[in-house]
């Protein structure tokens, strides 16, 4: 289905099916629901000016994905200085967590600000790859498009990626115990 | 052999090319350490998936912003013509740049240029005018009706002409007198 970004009713189908998205995606760089909808709206509105056709709809999101992406990664290398990325993690509001996957598991708020804390911790490049693996669902081919490298490169920054967080959750682990 | 980390993680998510995927099952069937491998990332992965934001969280703005930019954006709905943007590739750009230096050339090539043409679409090249390149040329045109008799004889006189001048009549001169 060919998307025209000023189209009403394209427009309208691309933001329900992406706002979530791009909020997960941006949240996770800024870590403030405030400036997540900032960067959000940011994001949409280029897509609106921008005037832009796409031959698909996955066209349309991997565009939408890698501006949002560049917008808050510029919005944290401008405002560096001011807070570090671990602290902003550390400061975030507490939430119930809800079972995904059907399973059992209880996780509570203190292992998830845990691994967010590590997450923080990887360099960008392999940062923003496991945040769009794990929490966009696309596949290592849409990732590779929406970041500009190739499948092979996710699928190995995906890797190293995991490796990493285990490396600190497991360090973590041992100094809480 | 056990299988490379790497491989169970592209294997985890769906994403290992068909040869090695079953080899990969067949090995997992009899491994209990690769199992337990693969049961690790698949935790890990797990644990990162929950981090994730609820839908709940991040959607407090979501009709409100759709709203904001319907009305922005939608609610004249017509796009001005300077906002319509004209999108073109490489080659066709390559293409119009092309035709443009090509228009021009023939320009030049049929129509030919000069001097004062040139002068004025290159300003900078042209010439000062100074007393090394202009010549004076004197405006009057000649005829003998603008010499006097004296300065006739006298150029005869310098060319080697041996000229004798008579008067016909008791007339007054009133034109040069023709020479002979």
């Amino acid at each position: 289905m060919e998307i025209k970004s000023t189209n009403r009713d394209d427009f309208r189908f691309i933001y329900e099916q992406n706002y979530h998205l791009i909020m997960q995606v941006t949240m996770h760089i800024v870590y403030n629901l405030g400036i997540a909808e900032d960067l959000t709206q940011e994001a949409f509105e280029r897509f609106y000016v921008k005037n832009m056709t796409f031959p698909s709809e996955e066209e349309a999101k991997y565009w939408l994905l890698k501006v949002a992406k560049n917008l808050a990664l510029n919005h944290i290398n401008r405002n560096k200085r001011d807070i570090q990325l671990v602290e902003k993690v550390k400061k975030m509001p507490g939430k119930t967590v809800n079972n995904e996957d059907g399973q059992k598991q209880v996780i509570d708020e203190e292992s998830r600000r845990e691994v967010r804390e590590a997450i923080a911790q990887l360099p960008e490049n392999l940062r923003i790859v496991i945040q769009l693996k794990e929490f966009s669902g696309l596949d290592y081919k849409a990732i590779g498009k929406t970041l500009g490298i190739s499948e092979t490169n996710v699928k190995v920054r995906v890797h190293r990626a995991r490796k990493k967080l285990e490396e600190l959750l497991n360090t973590e682990d041992r100094d809480v115990y | 052999m056990c299988i490379d980390s790497q491989m169970l993680s592209a294997y985890l998510d769906g994403e290992l090319k068909e040869p090695y995927r079953t080899q990969v099952i067949e090995h997992l069937e009899h491994c209990a350490a690769c199992r337990k491998h693969l049961d690790d990332i698949r935790a890990l992965s797990n644990r990162v998936r929950n981090t994730a934001f609820t839908e709940e969280e991040l959607g407090r703005k979501k009709d409100a912003m759709l709203e904001m930019l319907d009305k922005k954006y939608f609610q004249n709905n017509k796009i001005s013509f300077f906002r319509r943007r004209f999108e073109m590739s490489l080659p066709q750009m390559v293409t119009a740049a092309a035709a443009v230096v090509v228009i021009f050339v023939c320009g030049f090539m049929f129509f030919g240029s000069n001097p004062a043409q040139t002068d004025d679409i290159l300003p900078s090249f042209a010439v000062p005018a100074d007393s090394q390149n202009v010549r004076l040329v004197s405006s009057k045109s000649g005829s003998l009706d603008d010499y006097t008799l004296e300065e006739i004889l006298q150029y005869l006189d310098a060319k080697g002409y041996q000229v004798d001048i008579s008067i016909k009549g008791l007339q007054p001169i009133e034109t040069p007198a023709q020479t002979e």
